[in-house]
């Protein structure tokens, strides 16, 4: 079984983020960025199911678009034991959006010569739009599976649990290939060996830019995006918020004065 | 005309779909233009009752065989029908475990632009222009959409409240518009007699009963990833049990395997509403505010001053929470001392 497993680098969430000059991004030069925490699940979700069926002819390749970033988190995949990588850089591929990433993954995989499953995560750490995914099937006209908190190999392709709301799950057959988006906590990821990062080192990491996926430049980057980024803002918060301040103590005091005096809640 | 696509589950609408209805209307008036409802599945006339009294000016029933339970494959192909033939400037469902799985796929058919999870939209130079929430919605972006209708969007839930009773029509009325009409109802027949469906549901589950029921507790005291590890749990378990509430927990917490699944709030888990919510090292993502955020106090103990569950909190304490939970579990043990004496 060939699994492609998609694996974005993002600002690492815990920072705090600064807006750029014109206001359309953040300042992202000097933070530090990792892989977006839906990818870790689905690169693991990939090992296990590739080590599960038949460890002799599996294969997991790693996937990234994006600059020296990209590289890095593939060096990450591969350290975890993704047999090679892709990575498509190119700069006219900057400044696009879910549908020209989604038509770039969904190029890669055919230009690889397709595969069994490929994944992708629930929704990125920075966009949280959750469509890349299920873009890429559709561009590849292959059936998917959003949110999926199980998966495993039956003889017809894959049987998955997908996550509805408040609780509820459903399990669907899936035939492959297909396409699934992994929805968080699917599985513990395991941390790279050393001997994995060693051997990370003599594995295939493709580059590929816009000419060797014979893709028009209107159709990827900034100028194939159907979307624009207008601005970007940080949300007011609306003024209803008390903030306690002081010392630990004294803002715990305040605190427990306001809910017993004020909200009557203690 | 705006389209949204109703979500139901066996013939009932869900209650998202009043939401829904809220943001198509106020689109449509922002566009000048009708606001149309898409049913799609087996007509009731309990559901369509249910859409009437969401008051769209038009309802289209798409029945057929192979939308007799949701698929993705069967509603991307009778929503692209029914585009082509009704023109809407906008399609807006729900971004939810439906609207997620079918928007993307429909607008990557039609080569459109799709936004997830909007929050707001506005008109700009007699464009609209939507907002939504990116890094957790720590942030807030507007997108602007290229080229001619149709676009699509999902709407996150939440970001159009509605109030009880008939907002709509109580809404319709300050706006001065006409009382609402019964909407036309057009049966839209589809032909998906080419279209594969290819995946098949086996069963669908609801999570087992656990041992706690949140829903009746009056205090949740709720831990987030900021408490780092399974071991400082006892943290928020020692301030839930002075407050003598109960222990809840966001979603990475679950996931992390530090507390069972009953205890997670937010959409893929419990919705609750206690008389005082104490969020611990949780940022606020709108799956976990969707949970809580109708709780009558909430207190939010964090060190980012942009965490986003400030927005709805009463009360915050932008700290160290290793420094701060202590004191209050503290502070409430002397009270509680004190009333005894
Ligand atoms: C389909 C779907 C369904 C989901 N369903 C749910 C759901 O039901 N419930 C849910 O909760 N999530 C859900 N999520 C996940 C959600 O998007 C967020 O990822 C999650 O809520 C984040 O949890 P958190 O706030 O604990 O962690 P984080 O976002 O990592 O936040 C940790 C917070 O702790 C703060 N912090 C760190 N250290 C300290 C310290 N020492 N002192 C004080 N503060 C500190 C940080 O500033 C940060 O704000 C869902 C996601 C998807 C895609
Ligand atoms: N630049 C990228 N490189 C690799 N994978 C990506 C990229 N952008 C999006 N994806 C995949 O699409 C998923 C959903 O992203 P999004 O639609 O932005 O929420 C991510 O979790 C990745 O699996």
């Amino acid at each position: 079984m060939k699994i492609i497993a998609c694996l974005k680098p993002v600002p690492d969430p815990a920072s705090r983020f600064f807006l750029n000059e014109d206001k359309t991004w953040i300042k992202d030069r000097d933070l530090t960025f990792v892989t977006s925490e839906a990818d870790t699940h689905g690169i693991e979700a990939a090992l296990q199911l590739r080590d599960a069926v038949d460890s002799a002819g599996g294969e997991v390749v790693a996937l990234s678009i994006g600059g020296h970033r990209s590289a890095r988190v593939l060096r990450g995949g591969l350290a975890l034991g993704a047999n090679r990588a892709i990575h498509l850089a190119d700069e006219r591929f900057e400044g696009g959006d879910e549908y020209t990433n989604a038509r770039l993954i969904a190029r890669a995989v055919e230009k690889d010569g397709g595969c069994d499953v490929l994944i992708a995560g629930v929704q990125s750490d920075d966009l949280c739009s959750g469509m890349t995914g299920v873009m890429a099937a559709e561009l590849l006209g292959w059936p998917h599976a959003s949110v999926i908190v199980g998966v495993e190999r039956i003889p017809s392709g894959l049987r998955v649990r997908r996550e509805l709301e408040g609780g509820w799950t459903e399990t669907l057959d899936v035939p492959t290939p297909c396409v699934l988006t992994i929805q968080f906590g699917l599985n513990q990821p395991r941390y790279a060996s050393l001997k994995g990062i060693m051997a990370a080192k003599n594995k295939e990491l493709k580059v590929w830019d816009l000419e060797a996926l014979e893709l028009a430049a209107t159709a990827v980057g900034s100028e194939g995006a159907l979307c624009r980024v207008s601005d970007v803002f940080v949300p007011e918060r609306e003024g209803k918020v008390q903030i306690l301040s002081g010392s630990p103590a004294e803002a715990a005091a305040q605190l427990v004065e306001k809910l017993k005096m004020e909200a009557k809640v203690v | 005309m705006i389209l949204i696509v109703a979500e139901h589950v066996e013939g009932r609408l869900k209650p998202i779909n009043r939401e829904l209805a809220a943001m198509g209307r106020g689109l449509a008036r922002e566009l000048s233009c009708p606001l149309g409802m898409a049913f799609l599945g087996k007509e009731t006339a309990n559901a369509i009752a249910e859409c009437q009294a969401l008051m769209p000016d038009r309802i289209f029933v798409v029945d057929d065989d192979k939308l007799a339970e949701y698929s993705s494959e069967g509603y991307v192909a009778a929503l692209a029908q029914l585009a082509a033939s009704v023109h809407p400037v906008f399609v807006v469902a729900p971004h939810t475990s439906g609207g997620y799985d079918f928007i993307p796929r429909l607008a990557a058919r039609l080569g459109k632009p799709a936004v997830a999870g909007c929050i707001a939209y506005q008109k700009q130079g007699g464009r609209i222009v939507l907002t939504r929430q990116i890094f957790n919605a720590k942030l807030h972006m507007r997108v602007s959409l290229r080229g001619d209708p149709p676009y699509f969007a999902t709407m996150a839930p939440g970001a159009f409240p509605v109030r009880d009773g008939s907002p709509d029509g109580a809404e319709r009325e300050r706006m001065g518009e006409e009382p609402a009409v019964e909407a036309t109802v057009d049966s839209f027949a589809v032909d998906l007699s080419a279209v594969p469906i290819r995946v098949r549901v086996v069963q669908r589950e609801a999570a087992a009963k656990g041992e706690v029921d949140l829903g009746s507790a009056g205090v949740i005291v709720a831990g987030g990833r900021g408490l780092k590890e399974k071991s400082n749990l006892h943290l928020i378990e020692e301030l839930a049990e002075s407050l003598d509430g109960a222990v809840g927990a966001s979603r990475p917490v679950v996931d992390m395997e530090w507390l069972p699944r009953e205890r997670q709030i937010g959409s893929s888990g419990q919705t609750v509403s206690p008389k005082l919510y104490i969020a611990v090292g949780i940022s606020g993502a709108v799956q976990h505010l969707v949970g809580m955020q109708s709780a009558r106090c909430i207190v939010a103990i964090n060190k980012d001053p942009d965490a986003p569950i400030f927005k709805v909190a009463h009360y915050g304490i932008v700290d160290d929470l290793f420094k701060v939970v202590p004191e209050i579990t503290k502070t409430i043990q002397a009270l509680k001392r004190q009333a005894r004496i």
